[in-house]
């Protein structure tokens, strides 16, 4: 059968799948609506109050007035576990494509993307048309349109920044530039700096036989760990300071940080002087053409950077009102911040030679896929998101019962993030978090007591999710950045599961060990 | 100034070879060597979605350039002109004027678009970003293309294109250059048409005793290029027009029955051709014949 007639069928069956369940959850509470006056929480609620568009944030539906159709009424509550489906295969098509079937995924993943999140979308629209399109909004709106701009601003922004000059990739001077690129991540992003210091790091190595656990060490420390002390080092935190973490708050993940990194970068230095001596390179190498010194080009870029830092951290600071967009509250500031940062980019763009971008080999290309992949998720994490903020309520009560201790938020946020991208993997479990402690309570009243009362659990999604983003190809966008730079530059990359059982089991393992057995 | 090697890049569309062998003609102009390029689009093979670099498509990408590439050689290496290949992974525009650098190519060939119903330009956006950055001169080969006259929609083969060149002159230092290098076409020109419009922006608001000094000055102008080609001995005549400069370069081409148009340019940029426009864009543009730019 052509891959087109099973598309077309899972696509039939999921707005199947949706639409009967809601018809008999209809019924089911009518007849629990007719003996049990006033407290009926249900689908039929749900979907008779989305015709009259009183929709709040949060997904909570408010009744006209009397009892049974006054109760408080949380999707979140109504929807079913294979709601999920969607958000699972979108997940899993990220996961597997690029394994099973690579060239197909390299040209076709914009609609797999779109394909799911139709398979979401067009039933959940039918199903409880106004609530539905509010939730989708919201999470456009409110989640991916600030979320795609930052990541479009620090990559524009940073790939306007140029290490131009002749580096010899000594154990030193390798362990000092995945220093700087771990120390940078944090102020330009991950990509940011995983883009700017990837190329120079492997010129200043080509002359090495053994490169490939060098480019691992990288993405685990610059394209990974190093952007976990603001929320515009690492997708995940950005969203978590979009559901209102502090700016600063993420800096109490320092310890843990200072920690992991400072194992990594030892063990690297180690694992580099042995292979450096065992190519037999303790001598200088004979240098090939003229030595060109090291020299920073594009630096102007810098102040558009520091333009981005200010405009996150003053978005999270003062407070300008709100305005409604499309009928979803949006922060006055936020708008302000997202006009702001792509002022910034633009101005970034006119202002860079071309040759800047060209010898950095800028592309949209990357950023675009991420663009395109990351509007799936969040359409159809939509209800991963309402159930498990529904606590236990929710169908996904099980995994909020189970999930108690730290431990149990830094390793299972870090594992599925190690194998599905870390952004969504974090708001998933920031939601479990708000659902366990905070049940039912506005984001707005349960983050603050999330930072403050249960701030150990926040560490540990938030660390999870950053740190597990090395853990495998797939946990963080650039990761697959770096590795596709370093493959077309001649370094061999081991595959998908090499990367895991060669380096992940082997150095962040007992890392992540330590670092439990320390914080959590 | 002769064209001694030239860089053919191509992308393996329909008629690419053709267009090649049109091109091999400049061997009585000169040519020894041509650099035959493939360009593998670096988002072709890299930035797989959370996957990485697709190396095996790279390597098939590059056999299969180099296969036929090797065929194509046969075909220069009979006309008595050696051939080199190249085979690079990155974004076209600046790997080409890399390579067009390292080898000090004296000639870049550019391909042609298809014009479609709805586009009205016969090159692509990559074909005019080369044309705006090249220090050296490209020839947009356009070797089989359609386009309307008088209602007919017409095909045409532009296979001999040095036959009936029409030189396009502002008097500009470019445009000396391009007169220098249409002067290495002896052998291959049957006839130079030498044309220069007088611009309306230039006769705008002049009198009549005004215009007929630009005129009396350009047809003088034009007489002496004439008599400079026709020391190197090739045949040339004279052509003064007015109106709008690109528009009246395609017409006279057309009408001359010219077999490709020659022009300086000043290699405006993105900006400054927006603003100011550009007659040899436009006609490169916009011409169903070959156009040869010279920066």
């Amino acid at each position: 059968m052509r891959l087109g007639k099973w598309i077309a069928i899972i696509f039939l069956l999921s707005i199947f799948a949706f639409w009967v369940p809601v018809m008999a959850t209809d019924q089911g509470v009518a007849s629990t609506h007719d003996t049990e006056h006033g407290s009926t929480h249900g689908a039929e609620h749900a979907v008779a109050e989305t015709g009259h568009g009183d929709v709040h944030p949060g997904s909570e539906l408010h009744g006209h007035g009397d009892a049974g159709h006054g109760g408080h009424v949380n999707l979140g509550e109504v929807l079913k576990l294979w709601t999920c489906i969607p958000f699972a295969c979108m997940l899993l098509s990220i996961a597997l494509f690029p394994l099973l079937a690579p060239k197909f995924w390299h040209h076709h993943f914009g609609k797999v993307s779109a394909f799911w999140a139709a398979c979401l979308a067009i039933p959940f629209l039918i199903a409880f048309k106004g609530v539905a399109v509010h939730e989708i909004l919201h999470i456009i709106l409110a989640d991916y349109v600030p979320f795609i701009i930052l990541l479009w601003a620090l990559y524009t922004i940073s790939g306007g920044i140029l290490l131009k000059g002749t580096l010899r990739g000594t154990p030193i001077v390798n362990t000092i530039m995945i220093l700087i690129g771990t120390v940078l991540a944090s102020w330009m992003g991950t990509t940011g700096a995983a883009m700017l210091l990837i190329r120079p790091f492997l010129k200043a190595n080509n002359y090495r036989k053994n490169r490939t656990f060098m480019v691992v060490f990288f993405i685990f420390l610059v394209a990974n760990i190093g952007g976990s002390l603001t929320p515009l080092g690492d997708p995940p935190l950005f969203l978590g300071f979009l559901h209102g973490v502090d700016f600063f708050w993420t800096m109490k993940i320092m310890p843990h940080m200072l920690v992991t990194a400072g194992i990594l970068l030892v063990v690297y230095f180690f694992l580099d002087t042995y292979h450096y001596k065992k190519e037999g390179l303790t001598s200088a190498p004979v240098e090939e053409g003229e030595k060109e010194p090291l020299k920073l080009v594009g630096t102007h870029n810098f102040i558009f950077l520091g333009g981005v830092v200010v405009s996150v951290l003053i978005s999270g600071i003062v407070d300008w009102g709100e305005v409604n967009t499309l009928g979803i509250h949006r922060a006055v500031q936020d708008w302000a911040r997202d006009g702001f940062l792509i002022l910034m980019a633009i101005l970034s763009l006119l202002t860079t030679s071309k040759r800047i971008h060209e010898d950095n080999d800028f592309s949209w290309f990357p950023i675009v896929e991420v663009a395109y992949l990351f509007i799936g998720i969040f359409i159809t994490m939509v209800p991963c998101l309402l159930i498990l903020k529904a606590g236990l309520k929710g169908e996904m009560g099980f995994l909020i019962a189970a999930v108690k201790e730290p431990m149990h938020y830094f390793w299972v946020t870090g594992t599925l993030s190690g194998f599905l991208d870390n952004a969504p993997t974090y708001l998933t479990f920031f939601n479990t978090a708000l659902g366990a402690f905070y049940p039912g309570m506005p984001e707005a009243q349960a983050v603050p007591l999330l930072m403050t009362e249960s701030s150990v659990y926040l560490k540990a999604i938030s660390a999870g999710a950053v740190f597990f983003g090395s853990f495998s190809y797939i946990g963080n966008a650039p990761n697959f950045m770096v590795r596709s730079i370093a493959e077309e530059g001649g370094t061999p990359m081991p595959s998908f599961f090499g990367y895991i059982l060669k380096y992940s089991l082997v150095f962040l393992f007992p890392t992540f060990v330590v670092v439990t057995l320390i914080f959590f | 100034m002769e064209f001694k090697k030239i860089l053919f890049p191509t992308k393996f569309r329909e008629l690419a070879f053709n267009s090649l062998e049109s091109i091999l003609e400049l061997k009585k102009a000169g040519l020894n060597e041509v650099v035959l390029t493939y360009i593998i689009p670096r988002d072709e093979v890299g930035f797989v979605p959370y996957g990485g670099y697709m190396k095996d498509e790279e390597e098939r990408l590059r056999e299969q350039a180099r296969i036929r590439f090797e065929s194509w050689q046969e075909a220069i290496s009979s006309e008595g002109i050696e051939s080199k290949i190249r085979i690079e992974v990155g974004n076209p525009v600046p790997k080409l004027l890399r390579i067009a650098e390292e080898e000090k190519v004296d000639l870049i060939i550019a391909g042609r678009k298809k014009r479609t119903v709805l586009g009205k330009v016969y090159i692509g956006s990559h074909t005019l970003e080369l044309v705006r950055r090249s220090r050296v001169p490209i020839l947009v080969s356009k070797y089989m293309v359609r386009f309307e006259c008088e209602g007919d929609l017409i095909t045409r083969v532009n296979d001999r294109i040095f036959t009936r060149p029409l030189l396009a002159t502002d008097w500009s230092e470019p445009s000396e250059k391009a007169l220098k290098l249409v002067s290495s076409f002896k052998g291959l020109a049957d006839k130079v048409l030498v044309t220069h419009i007088i611009g309306v922006k230039i006769s705008k608001g002049l009198d009549k005793s005004e215009l007929n000094r630009i005129e009396k000055e350009s047809k003088e102008r034009l007489e002496e290029y004439c008599d400079r080609l026709k020391k190197d001995g090739i045949n040339a005549e004279p052509h003064l027009f007015s109106g709008r400069s690109a528009h009246e370069i395609i017409r006279v081409a057309r009408e001359h029955k010219a077999s490709m148009i020659v022009m300086g340019t000043t290699g405006k940029d993105r900006f400054k051709e927006f603003w100011l426009g550009s007659v040899s864009h436009r006609v490169t543009e916009e011409s169903e014949l070959p156009v040869l730019l010279v920066p």
